[in-house]
């Protein structure tokens, strides 16, 4: 036996709660009498409990803060400048302070010879000013977007200076590793922005970033004398693990 | 969020206001990606639609009618997108049932898992009209009126997809054993 469709609405329609009393009135004579009728009723009703108890997906940790990444800047009310637009700031502003470490470190080290590519470590909280702006070429950037690890790393470059700017978030602690082979190029400073608890040791051919969980900015200066063509090679390690590796060429000119 | 709370801070992101998209972002990153994951049964394609959903609706601020809900607007975008993914990637229903085979990690040991996953692949098995108005309806808890106004459809025909939907559902879920 076939129940009629106006009475499948009508459990359907009583199952949703979106029912009149005459309705109901109606529907409750029929199932009464109807033992089919009380079958599809429950069975309905247990389906939409089945479905309302389905538990949401959790969408990726890392999604949004790759979506924020993938939105242009506009308009005027922007509330989290770039890192660019920070760094070059005229005049030059808080972060162009920090940035100042890398200039200023190297130029009083390669004037008394104390590094060239030897080993050093422990160089945060290096302190410094700067005078002018600084016009830097854009090379490449790589984006990330892994579980452990998102956002973007970007190559530029000012004369000598490599920069690496990182826009990253993490869900856990990551080891960044940057790495080139070009053994004349080497550590230049180092420069946080929006956040503490980043740490940078440096040794030849390689500077080390251990960055905590969360949102991180900051930039990795590089002297490459001669603005040599090189590759800086990154791999980010979660719990000793490599998670994402990507390279970054600079050739001059570019 | 209520649709004042929406309007505010659709206001502030046609400025530009990029802590107020955020805001907007985190209140509909969660259902826009569960439509998504429905509608398309892969979690991969559900990140890329949420994204380029976000997208659009950043770059199109402009096209959004405030009269209309917010929520109207952005799951219409996530269903066409979805649907559109779909059609591009030439998967059109039915996906048989991947749903059932997917991650057998420990956590798909737990029965909620179990049930979820075999829900999903009944609901593969059931064409994207009646998909679509089931993960409204179910998924996002939207009501009649609100799937019409999304879909613009008469609540009607809402009505109607939506019981052929469950009948369907029903006995895809027998036939899965649940």
């Amino acid at each position: 036996m076939t129940i009629e469709q106006k009475f499948t609405d009508l459990i359907n329609a009583d199952i949703d709660g979106d029912i009149s009393e005459a309705e109901k009135a109606e529907l409750q004579a029929f199932l009464s009498d109807n033992a089919e009728g009380r079958a599809m009723h429950d069975e309905l009703a247990a389906l939409c409990d089945t479905l309302e108890g389905v538990e949401q997906e959790a969408p990726p940790p890392y999604m949004r803060h790759v979506i924020m990444n993938s939105v242009p800047p506009t308009g005027s009310k922007e509330e989290s400048p770039g890192f660019l637009q920070i760094l070059f700031a005229t005049p030059a502003l808080k972060y162009a302070v920090t940035f100042a470490a890398g200039v200023f470190l190297t130029l009083s080290m390669l004037s008394s010879s104390q590094i060239s590519n030897q080993t050093f470590d422990n160089v945060t909280g290096l302190v410094g000013t700067v005078a002018e702006p600084v016009n830097t070429t854009f090379a490449r950037s790589v984006t990330l977007s892994e579980t452990d690890i998102a956002g973007t790393v970007s190559l530029r470059s000012a004369g000598s200076i490599m920069i690496l700017d990182f826009d990253l978030v993490s869900t856990d602690h990551i080891e960044v590793q940057a790495d080139y082979t070009d053994r004349t190029i080497w550590f230049n400073g180092f420069a946080q922005l929006e956040s503490e608890g980043t740490t940078v040791s440096a040794e030849a051919g390689r500077v080390r970033l251990n960055m905590e969980e969360g949102k991180r900015r900051y930039a990795v200066y590089l002297h490459n004398q001669g603005a040599r063509r090189t590759t800086v090679s990154l791999r980010f390690l979660a719990d000793g693990k490599v998670v994402h590796q990507a390279k970054l060429d600079y050739s001059p000119g570019h | 969020m209520s649709k004042t709370d929406d309007t505010k801070l659709i206001e502030r992101c046609s400025a530009g206001d990029r802590q107020a998209f955020e805001a907007l972002l985190a209140e509909y990153e969660k259902p826009v990606y569960n439509a998504a994951y429905r509608m398309l049964n892969n979690r991969d394609d559900a990140r890329d639609v949420t994204q380029t959903v976000f997208l659009k609706v950043f770059q199109n601020f402009s096209q959004y009618d405030p009269s209309r809900r917010f929520f109207s607007w952005i799951y219409r975008i996530t269903l066409n997108e979805s649907i559109n993914w779909l059609g591009k990637a030439n998967r059109l229903e039915p996906l048989a049932f991947d749903a059932a085979d997917e991650g057998k990690g420990p956590e798909q040991q737990l029965e909620s898992a179990r049930v979820s996953a075999t829900v999903q692949a009944a609901l593969m098995t059931i064409n994207t009209d009646y998909r679509t108005v089931v993960v409204l309806k179910h998924f996002l808890g939207c009501s009649y009126v609100e799937i019409g106004e999304i879909l613009e459809i008469p609540e009607k025909t809402v009505k109607s997809r939506l019981y052929t939907a469950r009948q369907q559902l029903k006995d895809a879920l027998t036939e899965l054993g649940l």
